[in-house]
């Protein structure tokens, strides 16, 4: 049996290179995904928060897209940081249906205007704070169906309806929706309309409605309206432009005779490119009836309140692929007993992109 | 009060309406072809003829690498029956959410509606070793403006007969005389420019981009460097300020730039080393007068041509 083995092994060892080189492979890897990281790192310095000065915990995300088949692409985005990795969204999406996208799967639902960015595609380093109160900072993520059409009028005017899973309220979800009855299935509509001022300029005017049934038995919704105005000059495309936009957000509870306006409030930006590598922006927001990081009551805990506040940042960008951003935002709040409470924060702010990078839409 | 005759009325306008768009419709083109760049609606109206309405999402002026992928040209697209890409990744920044976007299944990429233009072109200037972004935003899969070789244009008119000719049976034997015509008439054409710049053999000239290595090739010219240090990464003043330097020592005096470049790089560069700057368009549209494929490469040899004749004679 040893004289076996010796043998086995020494025709191994004595076998041509050439020949175990080109041993074809059954397993094909030319089908493989596309793969990108895009990594966020924060430098932090807030007077009025309990932290410590300097780096904030960074998040990476992992995006992985690929073509199924001929009828499906499916994409996900893994989310990691210091506390956790999570698959944040994974669905696939079909072109195949003429009019019409069909996407299922782990979605960001197509709400609004701020609620459909990830995280390294902020304008500001911090989401605004009535996105954070009404559909969360990331905006609404659930698992669900999602069906966008494209309507025949003359400009672009895509009406998207969706039904997502019935969760509860949790850090990640600002909506209660956690009602157990079957027919709880949280419903949304959304209405994008978007027209061709001149070459150069683009007016959208948006509409989105989300609604469930929460754990208290009350219907819950938000509702939104966005404008934005945006100018990219043709012949200067990666050089200069601006984008003006506003959003207002709502949201409410009801049911059983009872009507409690949760929190409600808007925001309105401007961005000014001035060159191929900078970036610019200021942001003023005001939030009623929201929680911040700094208003708290008596006993330590948040409480609601009114807020207002301004952001200005500056970026530079040295290529396509990284970013650095100084950002400065102010928010004053005020509590409903009266108490008041400051939240400065300078913030410098770190983007990097590595491999295949899924585009951002207009 | 809307008297009944005044209904009918208003129905007799709505019906000859509808009938008279139809009768429109059904005489308009046979195929409605979009593409990602001026140069390959061009060829595909040539070799379409009558029986094609093609169009460009990017205008000859705007950066092909760059397009805002604006929900507009989703809806331009919606109802085109063949798509027609650069390929090799010059439309990849805004391409893939155009092209889902518009929910036309008839020109998605594997739909026979969906041209890849590059297929069949000689690709120069392929990575060879490690692709890294360190050497810039490069193209992995080789220089994608293959359109600035004449010869080439060739292999894309023929190769949009064949598709033209599957999509649109009825039409092949048009397509084809048309592709043969097109090819005809560039070759013709591509001699009296090999003509024009053969005093140039061997000359070099600075590019703004690597946008120019098919044309240098075909012509004979030679690239001496480029505006930008690396594809996609914006000069800092030291470099153009050494860029000039050795094409002074040289003796390089032509800089080349695109409208939707910066001028005042070029300018100031061939400024300094007692040059010129000329803007000759990559893409037809690019000025006024390149209104088609062989128009641009007119006026790219023309400009060039002179541009090259007055650096001698410095």
């Amino acid at each position: 049996m040893r004289r076996v083995l010796v043998f086995l092994w020494l025709a191994v060892l004595t076998a041509s290179p050439g020949a175990r080189a080109a041993a074809p492979s059954i397993i094909s890897n030319l089908a493989n995904p596309a793969i990108g990281v895009n990594g966020l790192f924060l430098c932090q310095g807030a007077p009025d928060l309990d932290q410590a000065y300097g780096m904030r915990p960074g998040e990476a995300e992992i995006s992985v897209i690929s073509t199924v088949d001929p009828y499906w692409t499916l994409t996900v985005y893994f989310v990691l940081d210091a506390q956790s990795a999570l698959a944040e969204e994974a669905f696939a999406t079909t072109t195949k249906i003429p009019g019409v996208t069909l996407k299922l799967g782990q979605l960001r639902a197509s709400f609004g205007k701020h609620g459909l960015l990830h995280t390294h595609a902020f304008p500001f380093v911090q989401a605004p704070v009535i996105s954070v109160n009404t559909l969360g900072e990331e905006g609404f993520k659930d698992a669900g169906a999602e069906a966008a059409w494209m309507t025949p009028l003359p400009w672009f005017c895509e009406l998207t309806l969706g039904a997502y899973q019935a969760l509860p309220a949790d850090p990640d979800h600002a909506l209660d929706f956690g009602a157990v009855s079957r027919g709880n299935m949280p419903g949304l509509a959304h209405l994008k309309n978007l027209v061709d001022v001149d070459d150069d300029t683009t007016l959208e005017v948006g509409g989105s409605a989300i609604e469930g049934l929460g754990s208290d038995g009350m219907h819950h919704a938000v509702w939104g309206a966005d404008l934005t105005v945006r100018n990219v000059p043709l012949r200067q495309s990666n050089e200069r432009g601006w984008t003006v936009q506003a959003e207002f957000l709502h949201k409410e509870a009801y049911g059983g005779g009872v009507y409690d306006q949760e929190a409600f409030g808007w925001y309105g930006s401007l961005q000014y490119r001035w060159a191929q590598t900078w970036w610019t922006g200021v942001r003023v927001q005001e939030a009623y009836r929201s929680f911040t990081d700094t208003l708290l009551d008596s006993t330590g805990t948040p409480e609601p309140g009114y807020t207002r506040g301004a952001s200005a940042n500056i970026s530079y960008l040295p290529s396509e692929f990284s970013q650095i951003r100084l950002e400065y935002s102010a928010l004053r709040a005020t509590g409903v007993d009266g108490s008041r409470a400051l939240d400065r924060r300078l913030m410098l702010q770190f983007s990097f992109i590595i491999g295949f990078h899924a585009l951002h839409a207009y | 009060m809307i008297e009944k005759e005044d209904c009918m009325n208003i129905l007799r306008r709505i019906i000859v309406g509808t009938v008279l768009s139809l009768i429109a419709a059904a005489a308009s083109a046979d195929l409605k072809v979009a593409t990602s760049i001026e140069d390959l609606a061009s060829v595909a109206t040539f070799v379409g003829g009558a029986h094609v309405k093609a169009f460009s999402l990017c205008k000859g002026y705007q950066d092909p690498h760059f397009v805002p992928a604006k929900p507009s040209l989703m809806r331009l697209i919606r109802d085109a029956d063949v798509f027609v890409s650069v390929g090799l990744g010059l439309d990849e920044g805004w391409l893939p959410l155009v092209l889902p976007g518009s929910r036309n299944p008839r020109i998605q990429p594997g739909a026979p509606g969906f041209v890849d233009a590059s297929e069949g072109v000689a690709v120069i200037d392929k990575p060879v070793g490690t692709v890294s972004r360190a050497e810039g935003d490069v193209h992995p899969l080789g220089n994608p403006h293959y359109y600035m070789d004449p010869a080439n244009l060739i292999v894309v008119a023929s190769h949009l007969a064949r598709v033209f000719a599957e999509l649109d049976p009825a039409n092949a034997t048009v397509y084809e005389r048309n592709a043969k015509a097109f090819a005809a008439k560039m070759q013709a054409q591509s001699k009296a420019w090999e003509a024009t710049l053969a005093p140039y053999h061997g000359a070099s000239i600075v590019t703004f981009h690597r946008n120019f290595e098919y044309f240098l090739a075909r012509f004979g010219l030679k690239r001496f460097g480029t505006v930008e240090p690396r594809p996609g990464i914006p000069p800092a003043p030291r470099y153009l300020a050494e860029l000039a330097a050795s094409m002074k020592r040289e003796g390089v005096r032509v800089v080349v730039y695109q409208p939707y470049f910066d001028a005042n790089a070029s300018r100031g560069l061939a400024s300094r080393a007692g040059g010129a700057a000329v803007e000759a368009p990559t893409e037809v549209g690019g000025v006024p007068e390149a209104g088609d494929v062989f128009a641009k490469f007119q006026v790219d040899v023309d400009r060039i041509a002179v541009a090259l004749q007055a650096g001698a004679a410095r």
